[in-house]
């Protein structure tokens, strides 16, 4: 070995870069964390765990581990399903795939704020067209469905506003946005399947294609599941956008919205709570990081054929 | 007992008729290869066999009975993919089992984790399977491992076990030993054939390489612009090629192709050489084929061809001399065995002739010509 220093002089800069912009940040809230820190404030003192106990004791941090965890565990499925069925179908397609894909896309493409609006409005109680189409369907059959009956006895949900239907109602329309990001990600590991597969499935005496689903189409997705499990849950703990649109004061009705990343905004900016939010965001980069290490795992141990 | 017959098969992809009209008939327990160049539907024709694929018109007949609209699974056919197509998360002993449990369980025993213990004796019989065939295959020690940890004969090896465990009417393989080193290639030869043997199975062999169709087949159809040209045993596909484009496929090097000429008492004239062999045939120009080891050297005489030697290809026990003949576009290649006399050297003068016995005429249009030692024949005829 040469006692040339020049590798230190190529990588250096990338290191700093990274070091400045990535690790520096999350080193700085980290410590932020522990005190009670608040902008143009100049005396802040060091509060040792009391923010992190607040986040694990107080009523209102439940409240935001239950909406969070209500969202992610009800997006991230959904979306994935979906998204593997939509990618499916559309494979399957021998015209016309295209113009699928673009339309399952645009809720991707889209800014959520703008959507935002067109699905308050959509939701609206009286002029939204959920219930007004709701309520033609009042003294049909499906007033044998007792729900149903009672909406129509009374009045239909009040989807956004009311406390027990606003955060499926937000989960809703997260899958709604999410899950075409996931169809183009399973249509692309679609395409590395070798068709070759099926063929010898074919000939091995896999009739259905449920047989065949099973026996190649799963299994030779699971890399790309994995990144898509991976993903979405890092994009679903981050729902902010949506719940700001829809609820810019305190996280809907009873805070039962209060995901994460709005809770961070609101005490970090909103009520410049520097330390809270520095905590809370502490927590929610140790989710982010165990999905991700998880991810490292499954891919170099399960999922890797070659 | 598996004869099949293929009928009249045409099929066409978009506007390209890639089959046109093809007839086969491949007997029990009989090796048939179908080479050609690549591209000339020799794939598509053992996918269609298979059932892959779906002829446009024609029948697949497998042992009298007419199974062209029955799916794959159910003609009881086995095959080897040039990619091997093994299931990449699977071990080899799982590949093996695959087409076992798909046949021979019921839903309900294939069941993960419930279904081997519900099904214990019936596991227990498919393990044997599997190692009996693996045995056969001296791939006992691979079948934990899986695809990806194989190398290209190993693998190859499991593919073939994957087809051989379950004991299908007939193999079919679509150029199985293309992705292997050319020692191995040629290594594996003799054990398909051998393997053919001992399991006493109809073979369907597919591949663009006629000396593996010419060293493994009981009879060869060779293929070309979707259509069988020749069908018969390598040895009369050899010797007897039913027109120019069989003579030249066939056979390494390639056949000697001439331009010739026939006169007024039949004989064939190669420029003003004229040859004691006699063509039937009104057409004046014909060309003639004579493989390398059918032309010898000589000494001047008139029924030899002169020329240069302008490159010679030594391969240990034989040399093959490329001879410049004057006129002749390509030059002539001549095999000769390397103990054998006088050695030439690059631009010596050389004469050449002809082992009349093995000269191929052909017309213009690339049919064969019968050919006659004395005119005499002919005319008896
Ligand atoms: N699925 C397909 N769609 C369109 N063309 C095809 C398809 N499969 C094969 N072909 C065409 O048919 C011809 C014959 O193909 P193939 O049977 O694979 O030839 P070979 O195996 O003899 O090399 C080729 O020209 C190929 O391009
Ligand atoms: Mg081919």
């Amino acid at each position: 070995m040469s006692k040339s220093r020049a590798h230190i002089w190529f990588v250096s800069p990338a290191l700093f870069l990274m070091f400045v912009i990535l690790l520096l940040p999350i080193l700085v809230a980290f410590g932020i964390s522990f005190t009670s820190f608040s902008l143009g404030n100049s005396g802040a003192e060091f509060v040792g765990w009391k923010n992190y106990e607040q986040i694990f004791t107080r009523s209102t941090y439940e409240k935001m581990f239950g909406a969070t965890f209500r969202y992610v565990l009800t997006v991230v499925p959904l979306t994935v399903a979906l998204g593997l069925g939509a990618a499916l179908l559309i494979n399957s397609l021998t015209r016309f795939g295209d113009l699928y894909k673009t339309i399952y896309f645009l809720p991707v493409m889209s800014a959520l704020i703008a959507m935002a609006i067109v699905w308050e409005f959509a939701f609206h109680p009286t002029i939204g067209i959920i219930n007004s189409t709701l309520e033609r369907g009042c003294g049909t059959f499906l007033e044998n469905w007792g729900w149903y009956a009672q909406g129509c006895e009374k009045t239909f949900p009040l989807w956004l506003t009311n406390r027990d239907y606003a955060i499926w109602t937000v989960s809703f329309i997260g899958v709604w946005q999410g899950f075409g990001f996931n169809m183009v990600l399973y249509l692309a590991g679609l395409t590395g399947i070798p068709k070759e597969l099926y063929a010898a499935a074919e000939m091995d005496g896999a009739k259905s294609g449920w047989e065949r689903f099973r026996l190649i189409t799963w299994p030779m997705l699971g890399p790309t599941t994995v990144f898509v499990v991976t993903i979405s849950f890092i994009r679903s703990f981050q729902v902010f956008d949506m719940v700001e649109a829809f609820y810019p004061q305190g996280g809907g009705p009873s805070k039962s919205v209060y995901v994460m990343m709005f809770a961070i905004y609101e005490k970090g900016i909103q009520q410049n709570l520097m330390g809270v939010g520095a905590a809370i965001t502490v927590v929610f980069l140790l989710f982010v990081m165990f999905l991700t290490v998880m991810q490292r795992w499954l891919v170099e141990r399960r999922t890797h054929y070659v | 007992m598996s004869n099949i017959r293929l009928n009249t098969i045409t099929k066409k992809f978009g506007t390209t008729d890639v089959l046109k009209g093809v007839d086969l008939d491949i007997d029990d327990k009989e090796f048939v290869t179908l080479v050609g160049p690549s591209g000339c539907g020799k794939s598509t024709l053992l996918r269609i066999l298979a059932g892959l694929e779906q002829p446009d018109e024609g029948q697949v007949i497998i042992d009298g009975k007419n199974v062209t609209s029955m799916r794959p699974a159910d003609r009881n056919l086995s095959m080897v993919f040039q990619s091997y197509a093994l299931y990449p998360h699977l071990t080899i002993r799982q590949n093996m089992m695959t087409p076992l449990k798909l046949r021979d369980l019921s839903t309900s025993q294939r069941l993960p984790l419930i279904g081997p213990f519900l099904a214990r004796k019936e596991y227990k019989e498919l393990f044997s399977q599997v190692d009996r065939t693996a045995k056969i295959l001296k791939i006992t020690e691979l079948l934990d491992r899986k695809p990806g940890q194989l190398s290209g004969g190993q693998r190859q090896r499991a593919a073939l076990g994957r087809a051989m465990v379950r004991n299908p009417l007939a193999f079919l393989m679509d150029e199985p030993l293309s992705n292997l080193d050319a020692a191995l290639r040629v290594h594996m030869r003799a054990e398909l054939t051998q393997l053919h043997q001992r399991l006493g199975a109809t073979f369907v062999y597919v591949t663009h390489d006629q000396a593996e169709a010419l060293t493994m087949s009981d009879r060869m159809a060779v293929m070309m612009h979707g259509k069988i040209l020749q069908y018969g045993s390598p040895e009369d596909i050899y010797q007897n090629p039913a027109n120019v484009e069989v003579a030249k496929f066939i056979g390494s090097p390639a056949i000697n192709i001439l331009s010739a000429s026939v006169n007024d008492y039949a004989q064939i004239c190669i420029q003003n050489l004229i040859l004691d062999l006699f063509a039937p045939t009104q057409e004046p120009n014909i060309t003639i084929g004579a493989r390398p080891e059918h032309l010898t050297f000589c000494d001047d005489n008139p029924t030899a061809l002169t020329g240069f030697v302008q490159h010679i290809e030594n391969l240990g026990a034989d040399l093959y001399y490329h001879v410049k003949i004057k006129d002749e576009q390509r030059p002539l290649i001549v095999r000769s065995a390397a103990g054998n006399g006088k050695r030439h050297q690059i631009d010596d003068l050389v004469h050449v002739k002809f082992d009349l016995n093995s000269t191929l005429a052909f017309a213009a249009d690339g049919t064969r010509l019968q050919t006659h030692r004395k005119l005499m024949d002919e005319l008896a005829s």
